[in-house]
């Protein structure tokens, strides 16, 4: 969709406005919320390949998400590993992790699939809990930091600054997200829509719905580790509260009402359903009661979502249609 | 008998009420599952409501808690009855993704009704039964503890009886089994579908109420719930009474063994991995659909 030019230049310009942010913006409970919708962005596109593409509900995606955050947290705790490594670190082994569990239940789809990743994901929260040993249980795990930038030639960038931080968190959010751009418009990304669309066609050609399920699955889980890696040293403290079913609630609505299966339309979703909450504080106990209303009614009357067909709307008319056929 | 005996039959014992709940919720859940091929996210707060209605009526309106208990029960199936007309009359034929999205958002507003309605703080259902416990050899209980085993056991019995012995039980079975063959003869699909609601509904609320004076109930006590339901569900076989009812108890059991002798805090993860192996082993789970 953006091949053209206007859409290159467009592009660009929203990386700039992306890049000029902390030199607009100076308070730093904004750079907060901008540092941690760049994270929840990062997470929901992960999400977005199992949920949008290959057209999987996984309740998981949060508990993928908690556990690249106790990794990361717990490999600085025990063996003072940096978040430079504690990140890759978290991706690699929650993706492992995905596999192990994909390997379980990809075999299965609809309902049975998604009870058992809501399941795994409350196992994962007992364990949290429970192996007070290792994960200190409720006390959780405090005194994470933000590692310094060694660069050669250059030497330390100290990061501990929001403003400094939001860089890690945008560029971090811009490569989850080219990330599955390139699968999704690679012969891969066909591949998971034509499973999400007609599933006995796909096998029928000879391709495997459990392969492809899985790379969406795993891939987007490793995405959701790294960027728990991210909020965990951001925060500076995890707590088995990481796994309450309240984050992937708000993962799947910034999905859903951004419009899944996208990628843009989640990663703005996001945005907008971090800043949209905090904006809300004044009615805290209206507002699950407002999100849950907002997600009945956006599943059964907007099921493309929102944010999406919104930022379509500015596209000239011939591109609207060319994507209306594609879609 | 000897200490280890007693202390075993003892954790059984605790176990049999909590079994017999779950089985109870279970059995509503495989209901609405099987006839419209909706897994109930918010099942469980059909359970919190049933209980915290239970308690508005016998401590605030100070109602007799043997008129309060079915009672409850009947705002519940109400409430139940509105949301399948506004809401789950739409879910038919609907996608599982949407139809549990929609599920999830309601448990959650729901869950957040009661938090908004009643505070975060568990309340327990005062009861009128005396709380001095009786001992027969060497195993403890109380009156008020058996009531609720004997009236959730007797629901079991009720739901079983009217699903295998009545018309609409037929019918709701036949639903089950081939929706458009059951059209074509005559069964009123639409109608099948509000009954398989409320009746699920009803027996949660039921579960919820009797246990409501037992184990206090707290808006969020719902989502664990809904969780152990379908745990049982998956266990048993998705769409088979007998496996809810045999899953209920089972898991009941094995709950109540693992809170005597597991260390604190890992009794809930029994269930867990019980239906990861039950995955591996034997995917289509303990007992055959229908």
């Amino acid at each position: 969709m953006l091949d053209a030019l206007p859409y290159r230049l467009a592009t660009i310009a929203v990386l700039v406005a992306l890049f000029a942010i902390p030199l607009v913006v100076h308070d730093d409970y904004y750079l907060h919320l901008f540092i941690v919708s760049g994270i929840f962005a990062a997470a929901v596109v992960g999400l977005d390949l199992i949920v949008g593409y290959v057209g999987q509900l996984s309740l998981a995606h949060a508990a993928f998400f908690a556990m690249g955050a106790y990794t990361s947290a717990l490999l600085f705790i025990r063996l003072h590993w940096s978040m430079w490594l504690g990140l890759p670190a978290a991706a690699l082994l929650v993706g492992v992790v995905a596999i192990v569990l994909g390997s379980i239940i990809l075999r299965t789809r609809g309902h049975r699939f998604i009870i058992i990743t809501v399941v795994f994901a409350e196992l994962m929260r007992l364990v949290a809990t429970n192996w007070v040993d290792m994960t200190r249980g409720f006390m959780g795990l405090p005194g994470l930091v933000v590692p310094p930038l060694v660069l050669p030639g250059i030497g330390a960038i100290d990061l501990t600054s929001k403003s400094r931080f939001y860089y890690v968190v945008l560029v971090a959010a811009i490569v989850a997200f080219v990330i599955c751009r390139v699968i999704v418009r690679s012969s891969i990304g066909r591949k998971f829509v034509l499973i999400r669309e007609n599933e006995p066609l796909a096998e029928s050609l000879g391709i495997s719905a459990f392969r492809y399920s899985m790379i969406a699955f795993a891939v987007g889980a490793a995405i959701a580790g790294a960027a728990g890696s991210l909020y965990a040293h951001y925060v500076g403290f995890v707590s088995p509260d990481l796994f309450n079913f309240s984050y992937v609630t708000i993962m799947l609505i910034m999905v859903i009402l951004g419009g899944k299966g996208t990628l843009v339309g989640p990663a703005l979703g996001a945005v907008i359903f971090t800043f949209l909450p905090e904006f809300l504080r004044e009615a805290s106990h209206w507002r699950m009661i407002t999100f849950a209303a907002i997600l009945i009614a956006a599943t059964l009357f907007m099921p493309k979502g929102i944010v999406f067909p919104l930022l379509t709307h500015l596209l000239p008319r011939e591109r609207r249609l060319r994507n209306a056929r594609a879609a | 008998m000897s200490p280890t005996i007693t202390i075993l039959a003892q954790h059984l014992l605790n176990g049999v009420l909590i079994g017999c709940a779950y089985a109870l919720i279970a059995m509503g859940l495989t209901m609405i599952f099987g006839v419209m091929n909706i897994a109930n996210f918010a099942h469980g707060e059909f359970y919190m409501l049933g209980g915290f209605v239970a308690f508005y009526l016998v401590s605030l309106m100070r109602l007799d808690y043997f008129v309060a208990l079915p009672l409850a029960v009947a705002v519940v199936v109400a409430l139940a009855v509105v949301l399948q007309h506004s809401i789950f009359r739409r879910l038919r034929e609907a996608p599982v993704m949407t139809t549990t999205l929609v599920t999830i958002g309601l448990s959650i507003f729901l869950e957040n009704a009661a938090l908004l309605l009643w505070g975060p703080q568990p309340q327990s259902i005062p009861t009128p039964f005396p709380p001095k416990p009786l001992s027969f050899l060497g195993v403890y209980t109380t009156p008020l503890y058996l009531f609720c085993m004997a009236v959730t056991a007797a629901l079991i019995v009720v739901g079983h009886v009217l699903i295998r012995r009545t018309r609409m039980g037929k019918a709701m079975r036949a639903t089950f089994q081939n929706k458009e063959a059951s059209a074509l003869v005559g069964i009123r699909i639409d109608r099948i579908y509000a009954y398989a609601f409320a009746f699920g509904a009803a027996l949660a609320a039921a579960a919820g109420a009797v246990l409501g004076g037992f184990i206090p109930v707290e808006p969020a006590s719902g989502g664990v719930i809904t969780l152990k339901a379908f745990i049982v569900v998956i266990l048993g076989g998705m769409g088979s009474f007998v496996g809810a009812i045999v899953g209920g108890l089972l898991l009941g059991l094995a709950e109540a063994l693992g809170a005597g002798y597991l260390p604190n805090g890992w009794k809930d993860a029994i269930g867990f991995f019980a239906v990861i192996l039950v995955l591996l082993l034997r995917p289509e789970g303990l007992f055959k659909r229908a």
